[in-house]
């Protein structure tokens, strides 16, 4: 997910950042005072999580949280990745600032689009367990959606499907299981203990 | 409720075990003709089949896809018009460059010269003719590229490598940012 300078085409830096631009925009609004301490903790667990990586064949996959920060903050997750992948490209240079919008637009819609469809699903759930599968579903659906947004912008670049399909394939379906636990864990413990959590808008419960 | 919501971010940040960081790097030296290198994620790990490819300017020297330790390797076809610069693409975005100056390419494998005003013309041991200054200056680039690589890759590695303070630094900036928003929200109402 931190895709270097020099990668991608400019249309398709430019329409990611575009798109990008507009959904922290979004997501700026719609992040009211009590919201705001929890995008920040969020971004933090985001930047500090996304750095601690594992090798796969021949690249190395780390977890997005994508679904889970989809669900709790709605479309604040737009600024909120997009602060934490700025500091990583700035201070360990993951990833190109070119490639901020694709990268934040990779990471935030999947995120954001499986918050607005799993979210209220999990809010309602009557027990936890069933608050676990929905967010297990949203973290999978999550991390596979940021990777075809990626795999998209790399084609558009670069016209070659086959070799990123492949590579795509094999890295993020492993992943996916992955990030399905850690949200289905991470819901599943906030619908125990804090339902009012999982609402973007911080509804206190 | 932000206890229950650190302890969740605190326990997302812990959950994966063994903890490598990610970001491909790129070693790559020279030693005589042959160009060899291994790509290399910040941290530890290595890009297994990831392909390569090595170019100076336009043209393209050679491809292939990295071992299981991430290496790869080739022998110069010939004179390059330049810097070498390799890249290793996993293909999945995560591509990264290293790039080989041209003053560290083919100096021990230059072919060897005729010393200026020709060979010594008295050979007190013609068994063992004295190299002439092409060969030194050849052989001693061999050595000396041989004794630096160890250091170059530990530079490289150290360079690559994460800080515990920029991790904290980090935190601490997004909380900042935090503070400033619920400041400036304040300022407005």
């Amino acid at each position: 997910m931190h895709i270097p300078d020099g990668i991608l085409s400019v249309p398709v830096l430019a329409g990611g950042a575009a798109l990008a631009a507009a959904g922290v925009a979004m997501g700026l609004r719609r992040l009211d005072d009590r919201a705001i301490p929890r995008a920040a903790i969020l971004s933090a667990a985001f930047f500090a999580g996304s750095l601690i990586a594992v090798p796969i064949g021949p690249t190395s996959v780390h977890l997005v949280f994508a679904g889970l920060i989809g669900v709790m903050l709605g479309w604040a997750i737009f600024p909120a990745v997009l602060v934490a992948l700025a500091l990583q490209a700035v201070l360990f240079g993951f990833g190109g600032l070119t490639a901020l919008g694709v990268t934040t637009l990779a990471v935030a819609a999947p995120g954001a689009l499986a918050g607005a469809v799993f979210g209220p699903g999990i809010r309602r759930a009557a027990r936890p367990a069933a608050a676990m599968w929905r967010g297990a579903l949203a973290g999978a659906l999550a991390v596979l959606g940021a990777a075809a947004l990626v795999a998209v912008a790399l084609v558009l670049s670069d016209g070659h499907f086959a070799p990123v399909a492949r590579v795509m394939t094999a890295v993020y379906l492993p992943l996916a299981a992955v990030e399905a636990a850690v949200t289905a864990f991470a819901l599943g413990f906030l619908a125990r203990v804090q339902p009012g959590a999982l609402s973007p808008l911080a509804v206190r419960a | 409720m932000r206890v229950h919501l650190l302890i969740v971010a605190a326990l997302l940040v812990l959950l994966a075990p063994p903890a490598l960081a990610h970001s491909l790097r790129v070693f790559v030296t020279a030693e005589g003709q042959m160009v060899r290198g291994y790509g290399f994620f910040v941290g530890g790990g290595r890009p297994d089949g990831a392909a390569w490819r090595a170019e100076a300017g336009d043209v393209t020297l050679a491809t292939g896809t990295t071992d299981g330790e991430g290496a790869f390797g080739f022998v110069l076809p010939g004179p390059v018009p330049g810097d070498i610069v390799v890249t290793v693409d996993p293909g999945d975005g995560h591509a990264a460059s290293a790039t080989l100056a041209a003053d560290r390419i083919g100096g021990a494998a230059s072919p060897p010269v005729p010393a200026p005003g020709g060979g010594p013309t008295v050979h007190a041991r013609p068994a063992a003719p004295m190299p002439n200054a092409a060969e030194i200056e050849a052989a001693v680039e061999s050595a000396v590229a041989r004794q630096v690589e160890p250091l170059l890759i530990r530079i490289e590695e150290m360079d690559a490598r994460l800080r515990v303070t920029d991790l904290v630094s980090g935190g601490l900036a997004i909380f900042g940012l935090a503070g400033i928003a619920l400041w400036l929200r304040g300022r407005s109402r």
